[in-house]
């Protein structure tokens, strides 16, 4: 069966039987039959094991540049959800004892990536979310102190672990390679990672700690 | 003197007062010049606010008049524009959600009616909000988006009015909008947000349309059943219903039917004019106009897909050919790489970038040397194809 070139919400795109509903398509079950859910170009994959069915998806599309404010970029007007597992790019705005209040700047797709090579997209809006205290290392946690991993304006990578509360997401940066990847000292000067727990000031010198990301 | 606001002049304003044209004499009521069964036509383009998510507008066929060209004397058509904003994150005090929170808004701009409206939404602007809400809350899929909102605001920069303008001129008190223009605005008011919510890239189970069916009276005449009326068309409108129809699953997420049916069926003609030949002519209103919108979006995702739109005017100009020249070699070479055609294999690797560079060029207008040379690659290549087709 040959897939429309086009899709819009409720096009049928084939029988359940042959194919799994994926990302931007619906299973109606009365009829059992695969609909689109948003407008696009529908694509399928091939099953990855003997035996399961090609998966339908219909891939999210971009405003056009021509409206779009900034052109030739990915940003745009429409947000991408986090979900619990994708790994997102956030900025440290606030450091408590018992957490750390992070805001959601970028979301990736997929785990294990870690952000590398994926395509990100750049939120419209900031999402609130937090790292507790016992989430920003993996071992030794209950000798973690907050204030010796993060800094106000740190840019952190971390992997979304929960849809939380009412308002925050909850993140991890329980792994090597997540934790801070960009920070500023308190003289104001960029710094450059030297171990897993510090960053150095290349104009004063100083070290400062950190819960540093191990770099690709 | 109030200090804390701007003050008007000191000497005080009188707004001008236009003379009536009409001069008292009243008109004859425009008459419905198409079929029974037939909508009027709709203008639909979605896509056309950059600072939303997503955005439509909507607009319906002006009605022909028979009067003079005069301003005063037009009979108003609906205009409506749609933004979708969101999904984004809820504010701070919302409790928790798993779903979508849809809120809808319908604003009349002041000028939307002969009687100016004010700026605190009205009763009849909640109402067709609230009407809103069912149609849409349908249709959405909330699951996919939790702990988020989407604002779907409307505003109507020109509403239908019972009567012409020229009879409210005469004195016809009756004329304004909040009668059974409403229904037509509420069909609009659907029919543009389902457009928009497609724009946005919201997931939804189907594209909902909205459609209007009333039964009218003409003097001396059996009661009709009409489709998409236009309220000074007709003489004497008895009832109307207008629903929110999703037509792939062939369900109804919104009904409002106002009037008096029962006094309409008082059997005349041999068509039954119950509640049910309403909502099936409302369905059939809603089927016809669902062209339209597929047509709409379809439009306006080929313009999303097509993404880097290429200014072959500017290629063209930097390599000496012809704009339209540009544009079929730029297919041909696409058409080739897709198909994966095995003469354009071979140079597939060499394809790639090139179109690539196209893309840039668009963008960067002033790197026209770089484009030319990477042109010159093209060039080669499109002419191998030539001479192998």
């Amino acid at each position: 069966m040959s897939l429309p070139d086009l899709a819009y919400p409720g096009l049928p795109l084939g029988p359940s039987s042959s194919y799994i509903p994926g990302p931007g398509t619906h299973l109606h079950l009365e009829s059992s039959t695969i609909h689109a859910s948003i407008a696009g170009r529908p694509t399928f994959t091939p099953p990855t094991a003997k035996g399961s069915k090609p998966t339908l998806s219909i891939p999210r599309l971009l405003p056009s540049p021509t409206h779009a404010p900034i052109p030739s970029s990915n940003v745009s007007n429409t947000n991408t959800l986090p979900t619990v597992g994708s790994v997102v790019l956030c900025r440290v705005t606030r450091v408590k004892s018992k957490q750390v209040d992070v805001v959601i700047l970028v979301v990736y797709g997929a785990e294990g990536k870690f952000g590398r090579g994926g395509e990100g997209s750049v939120c419209a809006d900031e999402w609130q979310a937090v790292i507790r205290k016992e989430d920003i290392r993996a071992t030794e946690k209950e000798k973690v102190v907050t204030a010796e991993g993060f800094r106000v304006g740190d840019v952190v990578r971390g992997v979304v672990i929960s849809l939380g509360d009412q308002s925050n997401y909850y993140l991890t940066t329980g792994r090597n390679e997540l934790g801070v990847i960009m920070a500023k000292s308190e003289a104001g000067n960029k710094m450059y990672p030297i171990s897993w727990k510090e960053f150095k000031d290349p104009v004063t010198g100083e070290t400062e700690r950190r819960k540093v990301a191990k770099p690709f | 003197m109030d200090r804390r606001r701007v003050n008007g002049p000191p000497g005080g304003t009188t707004p001008p007062c236009y003379a009536s044209t009409s001069s008292g004499k009243t008109h004859p009521s425009s008459k419905r010049t198409r079929g029974a069964n037939e909508i009027r036509k709709i203008f639909l383009k979605t896509g056309l606010t950059p600072s939303a998510s997503g955005s439509a507008y909507f607009e319906l066929e002006t009605p022909p008049t028979n009067h003079s060209n005069s301003l005063t004397n037009r009979t108003p058509a609906l205009k409506l524009t749609c933004t979708v904003h969101g999904p984004r994150p809820l504010p701070r005090s919302a409790p928790f959600s798993p779903q979508l929170l849809l809120s809808t808004r319908v604003k009349f701009a002041p000028f939307a009616a002969r009687q100016r409206r004010g700026y605190i939404p009205d009763s009849s602007e909640r109402d067709l909000a609230a009407h809103l809400e069912t149609a849409l809350r349908g249709v959405l899929i909330g699951e996919r988006w939790p702990k988020s909102g989407v604002d779907v605001v409307i505003t109507v920069l020109e509403g239908e009015e019972d009567c012409p303008w020229h009879a409210l001129a005469a004195g016809n008190q009756n004329g304004r909008t909040g009668g059974w223009g409403m229904m037509s605005i509420l069909s609009g008011c659907i029919t543009v947000a389902s457009a928009a919510l497609t724009d946005a890239g919201i997931d939804c189970v189907d594209v909902v349309i909205g459609g209007v069916a009333a039964i009218v009276r003409q003097p001396a005449a059996p009661a009709q059943l009409v489709l998409d009326p236009c309220p000074s068309d007709h003489e004497e409108i008895i009832a109307a219903c207008v629903i929110g129809y999703l037509q792939s699953r062939d369900e109804v997420t919104e009904t409002w039917a106002k009037g008096n049916i029962t006094a309409s069926s008082d059997g005349m003609g041999t068509t039954p004019m119950g509640f049910d030949a309403l909502v099936d002519q409302a369905v059939e209103a809603a089927v016809a106009a669902r062209r339209v919108l597929v047509e709409a979006i379809r439009e306006g995702t080929e313009a999303k897909i097509q993404g880097s739109q290429i200014d072959f005017h500017a290629i063209g100009a930097a390599l000496n050919i012809k704009e339209n020249a540009a544009r079929m070699r730029f297919y041909r070479l696409r058409k080739a790489i897709e198909e994966g055609e095995p003469g354009a294999t071979p140079t597939k690797a060499a394809t790639t970038p090139t179109k690539r560079k196209k893309d840039q060029a668009n963008s960067d207008e002033g790197s026209a040397k770089k484009v030319k040379d990477e042109e010159v690659v093209d060039e080669a290549e499109g002419g191998e194809e030539g001479e192998g087709n």
